[in-house]
C-alpha cells in the first residue's frame, strides 16, 4: 500500500511538472554567450543605449559579421556592406570619392568609416537615419548601392542552412525575419570601437608624443574641438563648415530632412579617428589630404554663407609650421587595433 | 505522515492545478469583443481598386491602386476607464480583405468611444528594427528617412502632372513641426457583453483627403511622399474620414 501510494505521488508530481512546463514552450535550452558593452576608460556613456532591445551575444556578433560580409544581400550579388566599408580603411570606402554601386551607379555621398557608432544619435552626413538597427534597410534597398528588396535578401538567407543555423544559435530559433536581420547586423557595426590609437595610449600613459605631434594636439585643442572635441573627435552635431556647394550635386545636407531653411549645407561633424586612413573627406569627398583639408579651413572657407558655422567665421588662421605639426597630430589617430583585429575581418 | 494524507496532498494538488486552469478559462468568458471593421469608399462609392473612377470635390478624376493606412493605439471608452488594446498596431490594406477588420476584448460595460492614433505612435518610429505588422517588408517604413508612412494612397489622374499621370501620396513624418500621427475620437454608444461580440463598422472616405481643413487639388499635389507642409494639410484633411455607420 505504501508503495502504491508513493507511485501515485510520483505520477502526479511528475504530471503537474509536465502541466507548467507546457506552458512556456521548450525547444531544448538555448544558452547564448551574452557580451556586455565596454565603455572605453574616460568616455561618455552612449547617448541611448542601442542594445536595450536587441541584448549583445556571441551568435549573434557573428551573424552579423556574416551578413556585413555577404554579397547576397545585394541583386547582383556583387555588393556586400564591406564592398564600401573596408576595415583596412576604418569600415570607409579607400580612396573613392564616392563609391560603386549597383549597375555601375555612384553614390552620391562618400562612405564615412564605421566605428563607435553607439555614440552616434543620428546617422548619414544628414543624420536621416535614426537607429542603427533600421541603417542598413538604406543601403539594401537603394537602387544606386545594393538594390535589393529585403524579402527576396530573406529568401536567399532562408534556403543557407548555415544561416538557419546562426539565426538559431543567435535567437534560440531558425526564423529568419526582417527584425532579426537587423538586429544581428546592429550587433556588429555597433560594436566596432575604436580606442586603440597611438593618441589613446597617450592619455593612459603608454605612450608619448613627439614634441611636433605634442604641438600639433595643442593647436587641435584651441582650433578644432570646438567642433571635434575629445574623446570621440565630433560632438556629432549638424554644422556647416563652409565649403563651397558642390554644383552636379546640390547636396542641402541637414535641410534635406528637417526641410529648415537654417540647416541649408549642414553636415554631421565626421569623427577624426582614423582620419588618416579614411580619405577622401568631407560628405562629397573633394579633399584627398589633410594637407588640403587644412587650407580649407585656412583659406578656401567660404565666408558669405549665412549658415556658416560662427567659429568659423575668420577661418582659422595656421602657419605652414602649424599646418604640418596638426598633421603630426592627427596622424596619432590611426587605431590599428581596429583595422588589425581579426575579430572584424572576414574569415 | 499517513497514507491518507499523502493521497490527500496529491488530489489537492490535482484540485489547485484544475482550478487554476479553470479560472484561465474564465477570464476569458468573463470578457466580450469588439470588432472594428473599416470600409474603404470615396464619398460613399465603394472602393474598387484599379477600376472604378472617382471624382473629388474640385471635380478632378482619378482611380485607385493602393490605400493603406496604420491604426495604433486603439482604445475604448467610458465615462470612468479606457480600457487599451495589447499590441495595438494594424496595417489596414484595401487590397487585403482580412486587414480591413480586427477584434480584442474587452470587460463587459457600456462604452461611448473608440479612440486610436491614424499612424503609428511615435516611439516605434525610432526604437529600431520592428516586426509583425511594423515589419519593414511591407513597405511602409521609409528607408531614406527613418519613420513611417502612416497612409499610403496611389493611383492615376488624368489632373496628375507626374509621371504617367500617377498621383501618389505617402504620408508620414513622427515629430517637430511635421507630425502627421492623428488621434481620432469616434463616438460610439455599445454595450459589452460578456462573451458576445459587437461589430462597429467605420466607414473610411478617401475624398476627405482633397478637402476639408484644406484644398487639395491633384493639378497642384500630384504626388507628396516626404514629411513637409503638405503632408501635415492631406493629413489634417483624411483625419476626418472616419464616420460610424449607425
Ligand atoms: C555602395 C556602397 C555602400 C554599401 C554597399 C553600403 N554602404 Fe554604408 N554608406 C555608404 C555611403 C555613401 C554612406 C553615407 C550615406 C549618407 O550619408 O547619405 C554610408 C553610410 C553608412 C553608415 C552611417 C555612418 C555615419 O557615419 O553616419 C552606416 C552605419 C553604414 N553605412 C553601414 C552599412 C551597412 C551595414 C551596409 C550593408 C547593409 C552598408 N553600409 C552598405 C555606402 C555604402
Ligand atoms: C565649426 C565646426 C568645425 C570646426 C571648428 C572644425 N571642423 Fe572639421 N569638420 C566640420 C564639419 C561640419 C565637417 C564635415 C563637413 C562636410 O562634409 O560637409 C568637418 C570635416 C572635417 C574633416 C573631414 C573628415 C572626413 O572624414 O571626411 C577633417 C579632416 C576635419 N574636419 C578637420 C578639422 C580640423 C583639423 C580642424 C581644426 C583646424 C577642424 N576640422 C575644425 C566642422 C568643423
Amino acid at each position: 500500500m505504501r508503495k502504491i501510494s508513493i507511485l501515485v505521488l510520483f505520477v502526479g508530481l511528475v504530471w503537474m511538472a509536465g502541466f507548467f512546463m507546457s506552458a512556456g514552450k521548450h525547444e531544448g535550452p538555448w544558452k547564448p554567450t551574452y557580451l556586455s558593452f565596454n565603455i572605453p576608460a574616460g568616455w561618455p556613456k552612449p547617448p541611448k543605449d542601442i542594445f536595450i532591445s536587441n541584448r549583445l551575444t556571441e551568435e549573434g556578433f557573428q551573424l552579423g559579421k556574416k551578413l556585413f560580409y555577404d554579397g547576397r544581400l545585394s541583386k547582383d550579388g556583387n555588393f556586400a556592406c564591406a564592398t564600401c566599408h573596408q576595415q583596412y580603411a576604418a569600415f570607409a570606402n579607400y580612396d573613392h570619392d564616392f563609391s560603386h554601386g549597383f549597375n555601375n551607379a555612384f553614390t552620391k555621398r562618400n562612405a564615412p568609416p564605421l566605428f563607435n557608432l553607439a555614440w552616434m544619435p543620428l546617422l548619414h552626413w544628414d543624420g536621416a537615419i535614426n537607429h542603427l538597427e533600421v541603417q542598413p534597410l538604406g543601403p539594401i534597398t537603394s537602387t544606386i548601392e545594393m538594390a535589393e528588396q529585403i524579402d527576396s535578401v530573406l529568401f536567399k538567407l532562408k534556403k543557407d542552412s548555415a544561416y538557419r543555423r546562426m539565426f538559431k544559435a543567435a535567437f534560440g530559433d531558425a526564423t529568419i525575419n526582417s527584425q532579426r536581420l537587423l538586429k544581428a547586423i546592429a550587433q556588429f557595426t555597433g560594436t566596432i570601437i575604436s580606442a586603440g590609437s597611438k593618441y589613446d595610449k597617450v592619455q593612459r600613459g603608454e605612450a608619448s608624443f613627439t614634441p611636433s605631434e605634442q604641438n600639433g594636439y595643442q593647436l587641435f585643442k584651441t582650433k578644432c574641438s570646438g567642433c571635434h572635441p575629445e574623446p570621440l573627435f565630433t560632438d556629432y552635431s549638424f554644422r556647416n563648415n563652409g565649403l563651397s556647394v558642390n554644383k552636379l550635386l546640390n547636396d542641402s545636407g541637414r535641410m534635406r530632412i528637417t526641410r529648415d531653411n537654417k540647416d541649408s549645407l549642414k553636415f554631421k561633424v565626421p569623427s577624426l579617428r582614423n582620419v588618416a586612413i579614411s580619405f577622401p573627406y568631407m560628405h562629397d569627398g573633394r579633399f584627398f589630404s589633410l594637407g588640403e583639408v587644412i587650407d580649407h579651413y585656412r583659406t578656401g572657407i567660404v565666408t558669405a554663407q549665412p549658415s556658416l558655422d560662427s567659429l568659423l567665421k575668420k577661418r582659422i588662421p595656421l602657419t605652414n609650421m602649424e599646418k604640418n605639426n596638426l598633421i603630426f597630430f592627427l596622424h596619432t589617430l590611426t587605431d590599428s587595433t581596429l583595422t588589425h583585429n581579426p575579430r572584424f575581418a572576414v574569415h | 505522515m499517513n497514507n491518507t494524507n499523502k493521497w490527500l496532498i496529491v488530489i489537492l494538488a490535482i484540485l489547485l492545478c484544475q482550478q487554476v486552469m479553470a479560472q484561465n478559462n474564465q477570464t476569458q468568458n468573463n470578457q466580450g469583443t469588439i470588432t472594428l471593421s473599416f470600409i474603404p469608399n470615396v464619398a460613399g462609392k465603394p472602393l474598387v481598386l484599379n477600376d472604378s473612377s472617382y471624382t473629388n470635390p474640385f471635380d478632378e478624376i482619378y482611380q485607385i491602386s493602393k490605400f493603406r493606412f496604420y491604426v495604433s493605439q486603439v482604445s475604448a471608452k467610458d465615462k470612468q476607464r479606457s480600457q487599451k488594446e495589447k499590441n495595438s498596431y494594424h496595417l489596414i490594406d484595401a487590397a487585403d480583405p482580412a486587414s480591413l477588420q480586427f477584434s480584442f476584448s474587452l470587460k463587459p460595460g457600456k462604452y461611448n468611444s473608440i479612440d486610436f492614433l491614424l499612424g503609428v505612435d511615435s516611439v516605434r518610429n525610432f526604437s529600431g528594427a520592428q516586426t509583425g505588422e511594423l515589419d519593414p517588408v511591407k513597405n511602409m517604413f521609409w528607408t531614406w528617412n527613418s519613420g513611417y508612412v502612416m497612409l499610403k494612397l496611389e493611383g492615376r489622374s488624368t489632373a496628375s502632372t507626374a509621371l504617367n499621370n500617377r498621383i501618389e501620396y505617402h504620408i508620414g513624418g513622427y515629430s517637430g513641426a511635421f507630425n502627421t500621427i492623428k488621434k481620432i475620437h469616434l463616438d460610439a454608444n455599445f454595450e459589452i457583453v460578456a462573451g458576445k461580440s459587437v461589430s462597429l463598422p467605420i466607414k473610411t472616405d478617401i475624398n476627405t483627403l482633397w478637402q476639408g481643413a484644406h484644398d487639395i487639388r491633384i493639378a497642384a499635389s500630384p504626388v507628396c511622399a516626404i514629411p513637409c507642409a503638405l503632408a501635415m494639410q492631406i493629413a489634417d484633411n483624411y483625419s476626418k474620414m472616419f464616420s460610424i455607420i449607425k
